[in-house]
């Protein structure tokens, strides 16, 4: 069984990106500047919408290569371990 | 009562129904069919049946409701947790989930921490997926009254009747083949609403100048920093929390297959959301939100605006689809609480497919029934109901989750601790009413990471064995058909390819 670090999954990994700007976005809160009279926080949270779909394409594709080194490893190495 | 729109919605109703009775038979051959569609959903059809399950009726009329009545950045706030359930729950559980084999959520915690935590997180699930189907029935009872000219009262029953007939006929393949259709018009209707909109004003700068000009505390920020936060955080841990849509998850043939179909239904939730902020932004330029007796109804009045009758009958019903798609998908989580998770799984271990199916059916109309008595007369906008599902499903399991699959020395005293004392915190916090509205789970939620990490490390750590299991949750290795062998046999833990 292929085991690998928890932390370096790309789930993990982009997690932490959804966790970074979502605090950027609550810690700024910038409701008191306005672009094109709407509160630039919204803008914020517009962009982070789309970013959130980005992250979704991110994770399925990078996902999808662990997946296939991790058989690869996994079909490169059974020959030998049943030796 | 609106001939047109009538006509087109009760033949989509009779259309779905059709399409229940089809998977009548097929459901009732087992209870792996009944719940999870026998694992063998697709990409296109996952995509659309996913989104249509996280598109309650609260993301369209709701979202626009409270955009209109408390300003746009609260619309955006809504969006800003709601576009990030799916990829969040991709990223954090789904693989792992399906990894474990399990058949529902509280199936998840019986592996990980045993039968305590289980029952309680069915109690969890049924109690507040019965309450979630008040703000579905809400809206459906306003759409209904609207188009066919009765009383609320009768709306409400009559629909929540419907969709609960229909659900508990088809199980998962009935709900997820049909959200195949209910997305498809969802996203089709809301999308050509907006067009219609958009040509009206000439334009989205337009648009959002007419909308400040009616409304020049449109683009403000109305409401405490607590209240945004609260809403924002209750969505984006609702594909985490919510057993409807772990479920859905379960129904895809593989986990290739479930991860596109939530990439896929991101995009479908991202462009039903854009569509809505331009609903948002007409609702607000028609300045009517004062003269409605209830701000929910502002999406249909939109409608009735700017389309036609018979564009207008189609946009309907896509609303009434994506209510009955969500409630269905409930009425499910709620049966497999009761029939699955608690009678089968603890009281009568030797139950047949067809009892357990069979109790499915009367837990069904129980909770819809429970569901109509609240909702003909809802205690709150259907966002801030929405929201408070949300933020108690949070704040009771979402840590013990999370918790559950990433960390091993999380054990079944400190998910217990955490699932009760967070659940307890944030029903003493909603009844007592002293922070804004949606901000409980800001509390209840950290109050469950204590309990859930201070009770774990005080008490004994779980068995080698279930720290094997969770790491083989993390393995990234396709195995969710011989899942229940791994947990038997770990060394023969191999893969399958995807199909």
């Amino acid at each position: 069984m292929t085991q690998r670090s928890k932390f370096k999954d790309p789930g993990f990994i982009l997690a932490i990106v959804v966790l970074l700007y979502s605090a950027f976005v609550w810690i700024w809160w910038p409701h008191e500047t306005y672009v094109a009279g709407v509160a630039l926080t919204a803008w914020l949270m517009l962009a982070g919408i789309i970013l959130w779909f980005m992250l979704a394409v991110v994770y399925v594709f990078w996902i999808e290569h662990v997946e296939e080194s991790v058989k690869e490893e996994t079909e490169r190495r059974g020959p030998h371990e049943n030796n | 009562m609106r001939i047109t729109e009538a006509i087109i919605v009760m033949l989509y109703l009779l259309f779905m129904i059709g399409i229940g009775l089809y998977f009548y038979k097929r459901a009732r051959s087992s209870s792996s069919d009944y719940y999870t569609a026998g694992s063998n959903i697709n990409t296109f059809v996952g995509a659309f049946a996913i989104a249509a399950a996280v598109a309650s009726s609260s993301s369209l009329m709701g979202a626009v409701g409270s955009g209109v009545t408390l300003g746009l950045p609260y619309f955006f706030a809504y969006a800003f947790g709601a576009i990030g359930i799916l990829p969040f729950a991709m990223f954090l559980i789904s693989g792992q989930v399906r990894r474990a084999g399990v058949k529902t959520m509280p199936d998840f915690f019986d592996q990980r921490f045993g039968r305590s935590v289980q029952i309680l997180s069915a109690i969890i699930v049924v109690l507040a997926m019965t309450f979630y189907m008040v703000p579905q029935l809400t809206a459906s009872g306003l759409i209904g009254s609207y188009v066919l000219g009765i009383d609320y009262i009768w709306a409400v029953i009559i629909l929540g009747l419907g969709f609960t007939i229909y659900a508990a006929l088809g199980g998962m393949w009935a709900i997820t083949y049909t959200d195949l259709f209910q997305g498809a018009i969802m996203l089709l209707g809301v999308m050509v609403l907006a067009m219609f909109i958009l040509f009206d004003h000439s334009g989205i700068f337009t648009l959002l100048n007419d909308a400040l000009a009616v409304d020049p505390n449109f683009g403000d920020v109305t409401q405490p920093w607590m209240a945004y936060f609260g809403l924002f955080i209750a969505f984006l841990w609702f594909g985490i929390i919510s057993p409807s849509v772990v479920m859905r998850n379960f129904a895809s043939r593989d986990a290739k297959t479930a991860r596109r179909s939530s990439m896929w239904g991101t995009l479908i939730y991202l462009l039903l959301f854009l569509s809505g902020m331009v609903v948002a932004m007409a609702g607000a330029s028609l300045g009517i939100a004062d003269q409605l007796d209830n701000a929910d109804m502002i999406f249909v009045s939109v409608i009735e605006h700017y389309l036609p009758p018979i564009v207008g009958g189609i946009m309907l019903a896509g609303l009434l689809a994506s209510i009955m798609s969500s409630a269905d998908a409930m009425l499910l989580a709620v049966s497999a609480g009761v029939a699955y998770d608690i009678y089968k799984k603890n009281i009568n271990k030797d139950a047949s497919e067809r009892l357990i199916t069979l109790l499915s059916l009367i837990v069904m109309l129980v909770a819809s029934v429970a569901g109509i008595l609240i909702a003909i007369n809802p205690p709150q906008l259907i966002a801030i109901m929405v929201g408070w599902v949300g933020g108690f499903l949070l704040s009771s399991f979402g840590i013990p989750f999370v918790l559950g699959i990433w960390w091993k020395r999380a054990n079944k005293q400190g998910a217990f601790a955490g699932m009760l004392g967070g659940a307890a915190v944030f029903l003493i916090l909603v009844s007592l009413q002293i922070l804004p509205t949606n901000a409980e789970p800001i509390i209840a939620a950290p109050v469950s990471l204590i309990l859930t990490v201070g009770v774990s490390l005080m008490t004994a750590p779980p068995s080698r064995e279930i720290q094997d299991q969770v790491d083989r949750y993390h393995t990234h290795i396709e195995a969710e058909v011989k899942a229940k062998a791994a947990v038997t046999q770990p060394e023969g833990y191999g893969y399958d390819t995807d199909r």
